[in-house]
C-alpha cells in the first residue's frame, strides 16, 4: 500500500527523511520504497508571478513576468488561473518535460516566451489537470521543483502477511514510535452517547464484531480538496464526500468501512449471514457475482446488499440523492473473506485488510472517526449506534521469561531495554522476578506466544545489532565424510564425470509433461495433477525420454550436428518416485575431422557405439549387458539391449524405433535409461582386493569361426565364458572382424574372427598346450551351437 | 705388428670420415669374411707361437676397437639423420587441426547445488534427502501452516489425482523428516526440487530447486544462524560482501528474517538488477517455531534450532547474470555449453 510521508507526521514526530524512513521501516520488516514520481524534470524551478497582462494579439493568452529571485523572465501563458503573486513551476529554456517535450526560446503570436509555466499534467503528475499548478504561497522561489515536491513523498510499503495492523498510517506510525520510543497521537475523536440501535443480526461464526451507526440528514457532494488529495496519493478515486470519508479513515486507521443508503436498503433489519447457494449480487464494479454458502453477505430481509468485507452492492450505495446512511464497521471472519475473494477473483482494499486480520479495538474508533468526519463535512446527525459482539474479547496475556531472550537470540538484551521496547509497542507489563506478564494490545493479534515477543525485541532492537562480534568464534569443524559428498547418488556422480569427459552435456527438464506427449512413445502415466495451470503441467513424467527427445529436436532444429545429453532426475511411475538417469545421443560422434575425411570416415552414433558408451560408464563388471527380453515399446525391437545387475534388469538401451523418429530426424537416436532405485547405488563399487599378476607373456592366437546369422553372438560368448572358468589358460578374447561373404558361406552364415589370449600364470606355455585348448573350445562350440572353424 | 697398428689407425681415420654408405663398406673391408683383420687372424699360423700370441692379441684388440668405433659411428649417423628429419617435421599448431573431441558440460543448476553443498559441508553440515511427492502433514501442518492459512495460498500447490498427496512446495518438509528420524544434535542441508503452481515467466518457474538448512541442538541461537549464513555467503561468493538481516515472517520460524546481500553488480550503489536498492534478496531463515519442534515431539524448552531455505535458480541467475529462469529448462546447447 501507499503511505504519505506528511500524513505520518501528523501522527508522530520523527526526524527521518523519506529515504531514511524507508530504510528504518525495511529494517523493521516492512519493506518500504520511496516512490519516485517517475518524472524527470530538469531545469524546472519555482518562480513568482510578478505581473500578468493580456496578450495584445491573442485573446486567450497572457503575458507574464516571473522571477526566480535572480532573473526575470517573460512568459506567454495560456492558463486562465494565472495571476500575480502566485508561486508556480517554470520550465526554463532547455528544460525537458515528461514525454520528451523540450522547452525552447520561442515567439508566440509575436511575443517572446522564455519558458513555460507548467500544469500538473505537463509535469506528468496527473493525467489530466486544469490550468497551471499553483504551489503554496510560502514555497521558496528559485528552487528545483523536485526539491519542493519531494517534501511530500509517497512511500510504497509491503507489509508482512501477519501484520495487517501495518496497513494504515496509524499502524506505520506505531512502528516508527516503537523504534524512536514515542507514542503516536491519534486524531481527535469525539465520542458521545447516542441511542442504541437494534437492527443488526449476526451469525456468530461469520463476524466477531459489528458496529452500525445511523447518520441522517447528510448532504452528499464532492469531498474537500484535502481528502481528495489524500485519497489520490494513495491511489483511490474520489466518489463523494461520505464514501471518500470511509476510505480516508480506512487508510488512516486501517479499518475498512462501508456505507449504505438506508432508503435503498428498504428494511428495518440488517443480517450478516451466509449467502444461499443460488444468490447473486451486482457489485459496485457493475459485475454480477454468483454466491455460495462460503460467502458472507450483508443482507436486507430479501437479498444480499454487499459481499461482506469485499465489495458493496451497486444498488445500495450512497449517491447524490442519499440523505440517511448506515455506517458499517465490522470484523468479519478472515478465512471466509479470503476464500470468497479467491473464488470470485475479487479483491479490494477492504478484503486485503480483512484477510490479514483486524485488531479488536480499532472498529469502534474508526466508526466514531468516520461519523465525526461525516457530520463535520457532509452534515447530518448521528442518530443511533449498535455495537454487536459475538465473542467476549480480552487482551491476551503472555508470560515472557527474560532468560529465554538470550537463549533464542544468542545475545543479551538488558532488562530495562526489553521493558522499554515492549512498552512502546503498546504491551502492558507486570514484572514478577525474572518474568514479565505481557498484555498484548488488541491490534497486535500476530503476537501469540513468548517467542513472538522475543522476535519483537530483536526486530525493534535491530537484527543488525545482534552482532557476530559478541561471541567467540566457533571452531569450524570440518567434517567432510568420504561418502555421500554430493546430493547425487554416487553412481550418478560417476556417470556425470565420465560422460562429461565423453563430451556429453547435462540437462534438466521439468518434472511435468503433457499427456499428449506420451502417446508417441507408448508411455503411460500414473501421476496426474489435479489442478494444473496449463496443459504442460498435466502429469508427472513417467520417463525422462519425452523431454530429452524434445531437447534433442530443439538443438537439431537450429543445425546442431551432434547432440549428446544426459539427465538425472526423478520419474514417477506406479512404484512411486524413482531416481533415474538417462542419456540420449544422435548425429556425428565427433565434429568433422580433416584426417578422417581424408580416409572417408564419418562416424555416427549407432547402436554399437552407444552400447560402448554404456559399457564404458557402467562402474563394474557386475553390471552386465544382455539381450533385452522385455524391451520398452519405443525401442527398435532388434536394436536394443538390457543392463542387468545382480540378475535384475535395471536399465535398457537401444535405438529408438524409427517409426517414432522418422518424421522428425533422419539419423538413429540412441537412448539409455537406468533406474537407480533398483540397486543400492551406495555400494555399487564393491571393493575387491588387489590381485597379483603374472609377468609371463600372453600367447595370442587368431581364429575365425562361422556361425548361423541368426545366432546371437551372446550365445557363443556364453560358451566361451563357461569354458574360461576354473583357471583355464584362455584368459581373454576379443572380436576383430565380422565378415559375411555369401558366395563362400551362403547367405545364412556369418564369420567372426576372434583373438584369443592364453597365459599360464606359473610357467611358459607350449604350443601344444595352446593348440589342445583351442581344439577343445572349438569342439564345444561345434557340439553346442554348430559353430565351425572357418576353412 | 707395426703393420697391424698402421691398419688400425688408418681404419679409425676412415671411420671418422665416413658416412652411412661408406661405413658399411669399411665394416666389410676390415671385419668382413675376407676383411683385412680377418685375414690377419687367419694368417697367424705362419708365425711363431710367441708372435702368434702377440699378433693375435693385438689383432683381436683392434678388431674390438674397430667394431665399437663402427657402432659409435653408426649411432652418430642415425642420430644425425633423425635430427635432419625432425628439422623437416613442422606441423600446424592451429587448434583447428586437432582432433575434435567435444567438451561436455554440467548443468549450471546442478553445479550451483554442488558448490553450495560443499560450502555447507565446510561449515559442518551433513546431507539429507526427501521425497518430492509429499503429504499435507509434512509440507504444511507439521510446519505450523494449518488448514485455511493464507501462507498455504501463497505457495500455490500442485495436488495429485486420486490421492491426498501433493508436490512439495519447498524443501522444508525435509526438516520434519530429518527430525523424525533422529535426535538432536542435527545439522543438515536438504537440497531438492520443489514445485509451485504458477504461470512461468522470466522469473517464475513451476519447477525449481531449493536448499534447506537446519540445525537443532541445546544452544542454537539466532546469532549462530547469522554467523553461519554470513560465513556461507562469504565462502560461496568468495568476497567480503555486506549482508543485511531483515525481519520477515514465515509460519515455521520465529523470529524470522530475510537475508539480503549487497548487490553484486553495483556493489550497493543501486542499479537495475537490485531495483536501485543496493540489496539483493538472497534467502529466508529464522529460529524454528516451537510448534514445529512440538510436531516432532522435541522439547522446545530444551532444544532450539534455526532453519533456512535458499532458492538455487535465483543464486545461479545472480552468479551468471542470467535474466530468464526458463533458460535453465530449455536445454539449448548454445546456453548449456557455456557452463
Amino acid at each position: 500500500m501507499k503511505i504519505s510521508y506528511n500524513w505520518l507526521k501528523k501522527f508522530i514526530d520523527f526526524e527521518f527523511d523519506p529515504q531514511e524512513l524507508a530504510s528504518v521501516l525495511t529494517s523493521m520488516g516492512t519493506e518500504t520504497y520511496v516512490i519516485s514520481r517517475e518524472c524527470c524534470w530538469s531545469n524546472v524551478v519555482t518562480v513568482k508571478v510578478l505581473d500578468v497582462q493580456k496578450h495584445p494579439f491573442a485573446n486567450r493568452l497572457f503575458l507574464c513576468k516571473v522571477t526566480d529571485g535572480l532573473n526575470n523572465y517573460s512568459i506567454v501563458c495560456g492558463a486562465d488561473n494565472v495571476s500575480s503573486e502566485q508561486i508556480v513551476p517554470l520550465a526554463k529554456i532547455g528544460a525537458v518535460l515528461p514525454g520528451g517535450v523540450k522547452i525552447k526560446k520561442s515567439k508566440i503570436r509575436g511575443k517572446d516566451s522564455e519558458g513555460m509555466i507548467c500544469s500538473e499534467s505537463e509535469l506528468g503528475l496527473k493525467k489530466k489537470s486544469k490550468g497551471i499548478l499553483v504551489l503554496d504561497k510560502n514555497t521558496k522561489i528559485g528552487v528545483a521543483l523536485e526539491d519542493i515536491l519531494r517534501s511530500n513523498s509517497i512511500l510504497e510499503i509491503e507489509v508482512m502477511i501477519n501484520r495487517g495492523d501495518c496497513l494504515s498510517h496509524l499502524g506505520i506510525a506505531r512502528e516508527i514510535g516503537a523504534k524512536i520510543r514515542k507514542i503516536p497521537s491519534l486524531p481527535k475523536i469525539k465520542t458521545f452517547n447516542v441511542p442504541s440501535l437494534n437492527c443488526v443480526e449476526v451469525a456468530p461464526d461469520l463476524c466477531l464484531r459489528y458496529i452500525g451507526m445511523l447518520i441522517s440528514g447528510v448532504r452528499i457532494g464532492p469531498s474537500p480538496a484535502w481528502i481528495i488529495n489524500a485519497l489520490e496519493e494513495n491511489g483511490i478515486k474520489s466518489v463523494n464526500n461520505v464514501v471518500d470519508i470511509t476510505n480516508y479513515v480506512m487508510i488512516e486507521l486501517g479499518q475498512p468501512l462501508h456505507v449504505f443508503d438506508i432508503k435503498k436498503l428498504g428494511t428495518e433489519m440488517i443480517f450478516v449471514r451466509r449467502a444461499r447457494n443460488d444468490e447473486t449480487i451486482i457489485a459496485l464494479n457493475d459485475r454480477e457475482y454468483k454466491l455460495d454458502s462460503e460467502t458472507i453477505v450483508v443482507a436486507n430481509d430479501e437479498k444480499p446488499v454487499a459481499i461482506a468485507g469485499i465489495m458493496g452492492g451497486k444498488y445500495f450505495s450512497v449517491d447524490e440523492k442519499t440523505v440517511d446512511v448506515f455506517l458499517e464497521s465490522a470484523i468479519f471472519n478472515a478465512d471466509l473473506i479470503r476464500k470468497t475473494s479467491k473464488k470470485l477473483s475479487l479483491t479490494s482494499d477492504s478484503s486485503y485488510r480483512f484477510e490479514r486480520g483486524l485488531g479488536w479495538g480499532i472498529s469502534d474508533l474508526a466508526s466514531w472517526r468516520a461519523a465525526n468526519l461525516i457530520t463535520e463535512i457532509a452534515g447530518g446527525i448521528i442518530k443511533s449506534k449498535q455495537d454487536l459482539q459475538t465473542i467476549k474479547y480480552e487482551m491476551p496475556n503472555i508470560c515472557l521469561r527474560f532468560e529465554r531472550i538470550s537463549k533464542i537470540l544468542g545475545c543479551d538484551v538488558k532488562k530495562d531495554e526489553t521493558i522499554e521496547i515492549l512498552k512502546f509497542l503498546g504491551v502492558n507489563l507486570q514484572l514478577k522476578n525474572e518474568m514479565a506478564l505481557c498484555t498484548i494490545p488488541s491490534w497486535r493479534n500476530d503476537i501469540k506466544i513468548e517467542v513472538d515477543l522475543i522476535e519483537e525485541i530483536a526486530r525493534i532492537k535491530g537484527y543488525d545489532v545482534i552482532s557476530t562480534s559478541l561471541i567467540h568464534e566457533e571452531n569450524d569443524t570440518i567434517t567432510i565424510s568420504s561418502s555421500n559428498n554430493s546430493f547425487l547418488p554416487a553412481i550418478v556422480e560417476d556417470f556425470r564425470f565420465k560422460l562429461n569427459g565423453l563430451g556429453f552435456s547435462e540437462v534438466l527438464n521439468y518434472s511435468f509433461l503433457e499427456i499428449d506427449k506420451l502417446k508417441k512413445f507408448g508411455l503411460k502415466y500414473s501421476h496426474k495433477i489435479t489442478n494444473p495451470i496449463s496443459k504442460e503441467n498435466e502429469i508427472l513424467r513417467p520417463s525422462l525420454l519425452p523431454a530429452l527427445y524434445k531437447n534433442l529436436l530443439l538443438n537439431v532444429s537450429y543445425g546442431c550436428e551432434r547432440v549428446v545429453f544426459f539427465e538425472y532426475g526423478k520419474v514417477f511411475t506406479e512404484y512411486g518416485e524413482q531416481k533415474t538417469f538417462a542419456i540420449i545421443m544422435c548425429g556425428k560422434i565427433w565434429g568433422e575431422w580433416w584426417k578422417w575425411l581424408e580416409q572417408g570416415i564419418i562416424p555416427k552414433y549407432d547402436f554399437y557405439f552407444g552400447a560402448g558408451v554404456v559399457k564404458n560408464i557402467l562402474p563394474s563388471n557386475e553390471f552386465k549387458i544382455t539381450e533385452n527380453l522385455n524391451p520398452e515399446g519405443y525401442y527398435h525391437p532388434g536394436k536394443t539391449a538390457s543392463v542387468v545387475f545382480e540378475e535384475k534388469s535395471i536399465g535398457q538401451f537401444g535405438i529408438l524405433n524409427p517409426i517414432i523418429t522418422t518424421d522428425d530426424i533422419k539419423e538413429d537416436v540412441f537412448y539409455f535409461e537406468i533406474n537407480l532405485d533398483l540397486f543400492d547405488s551406495v555400494c555399487f563399487k564393491k571393493k575387491s582386493f588387489y590381485k597379483t599378476y603374472s609377468k609371463l607373456p600372453m600367447v595370442k592366437r587368431d581364429i575365425s569361426i562361422v556361425a548361423k546369422r541368426d545366432l546371437q553372438f551372446l550365445e557363443i560368448e556364453k560358451i566361451i565364458k563357461i569354458f574360461m572358468r576354473d583357471d583355464n589358460i584362455l584368459k581373454k578374447y576379443s572380436l576383430f572382424s565380422v565378415y559375411s561373404y555369401e558366395s563362400k558361406f551362403g547367405n545364412n552364415k556369418i564369420s567372426y574372427s576372434l583373438r584369443l589370449f592364453y597365459k599360464n600364470d606359473e610357467k611358459t606355455l607350449t604350443d601344444k598346450e595352446v593348440n589342445e585348448n583351442m581344439r577343445t573350445l572349438l569342439h564345444k562350440l561345434y557340439v553346442e551351437l554348430g559353430v565351425e572353424l572357418r576353412q | 705388428m707395426d703393420n697391424i697398428r698402421r691398419v688400425a689407425s688408418e681404419a679409425i681415420q676412415k671411420i671418422k670420415n665416413s658416412d652411412d654408405k661408406v661405413l658399411e663398406s669399411i665394416k666389410f673391408e676390415y671385419l668382413g669374411k675376407n676383411g683385412i683383420l680377418t685375414k690377419i687372424l687367419k694368417s697367424l699360423s705362419h708365425y711363431s707361437i710367441e708372435d702368434r700370441k702377440k699378433i693375435g692379441f693385438e689383432a683381436n684388440k683392434i678388431k674390438t676397437i674397430l667394431a665399437s668405433e663402427i657402432k659409435k659411428k653408426e649411432r652418430c649417423i642415425k642420430r644425425d639423420l633423425l635430427a635432419k628429419k625432425i628439422r623437416r617435421e613442422k606441423l600446424n599448431c592451429s587448434s583447428i587441426f586437432c582432433f575434435p573431441f567435444s567438451k561436455g558440460s554440467f548443468h549450471p543448476i546442478v553445479q550451483t547445488i554442488q558448490d553450495m553443498i560443499l560450502a555447507f559441508k565446510l561449515l559442518g553440515f551433513s546431507l539429507a534427502d526427501g521425497p518430492e511427492i509429499e503429504t499435507d502433514w509434512y509440507n504444511f501442518e507439521a510446519l505450523n501452516i494449518p488448514e485455511n492459512h493464507p501462507a498455504k495460498d501463497m505457495q500455490d500447490t500442485f495436488y495429485l489425482d486420486g490421492t491426498k498427496s501433493l508436490l512439495r512446495t519447498h524443501t522444508s518438509p525435509g526438516q520434519i523428516r530429518v527430525m523424525e528420524k533422529q535426535k538432536p544434535p542435527i545439522k543438515v542441508v536438504v537440497p531438492g526440487r520443489v514445485y509451485r503452481n504458477e504461470t512461468s515467466d522470466a522469473s517464475h518457474s513451476s519447477t525449481f530447486h531449493q536448499i534447506e538448512g537446519l540445525e537443532v541442538d541445546k544452544n542454537v541461537t539466532f546469532l549462530g544462524l547469522k554467523m553461519i549464513l554470513t560465513k556461507f555467503i562469504h565462502n560461496f561468493f568468495c568476497c567480503k560482501l555486506d549482508i543485511r538481516f531483515r525481519p520477515s515472517h514465515f509460519q515455521f520460524t520465529e523470529p524470522s528474517a530475510e537475508v539480503d546481500i549487497q548487490c553484486l553488480f553495483c556493489k550497493g550503489k543501486g542499479c537495475k538488477i537490485c531495483k536501485n536498492s543496493g540489496w539483493i534478496e538472497m534467502l529466508g531463515c529464522g529460529m524454528v517455531h516451537p510448534n514445529v519442534l512440538r510436531s516432532v515431539n522435541y522439547d522446545s524448552e530444551v532444544y532450539t534450532g534455526y532453519a533456512f531455505g535458499i532458492g538455487v535458480e535465483r543464486i545461479t541467475m545472480l552468479k551468471y547474470k542470467i535474466d530468464d529462469i526458463r533458460l535453465f529448462y530449455e536445454n539449448d546447447l548454445r546456453f548449456l555449453r557455456q557452463f
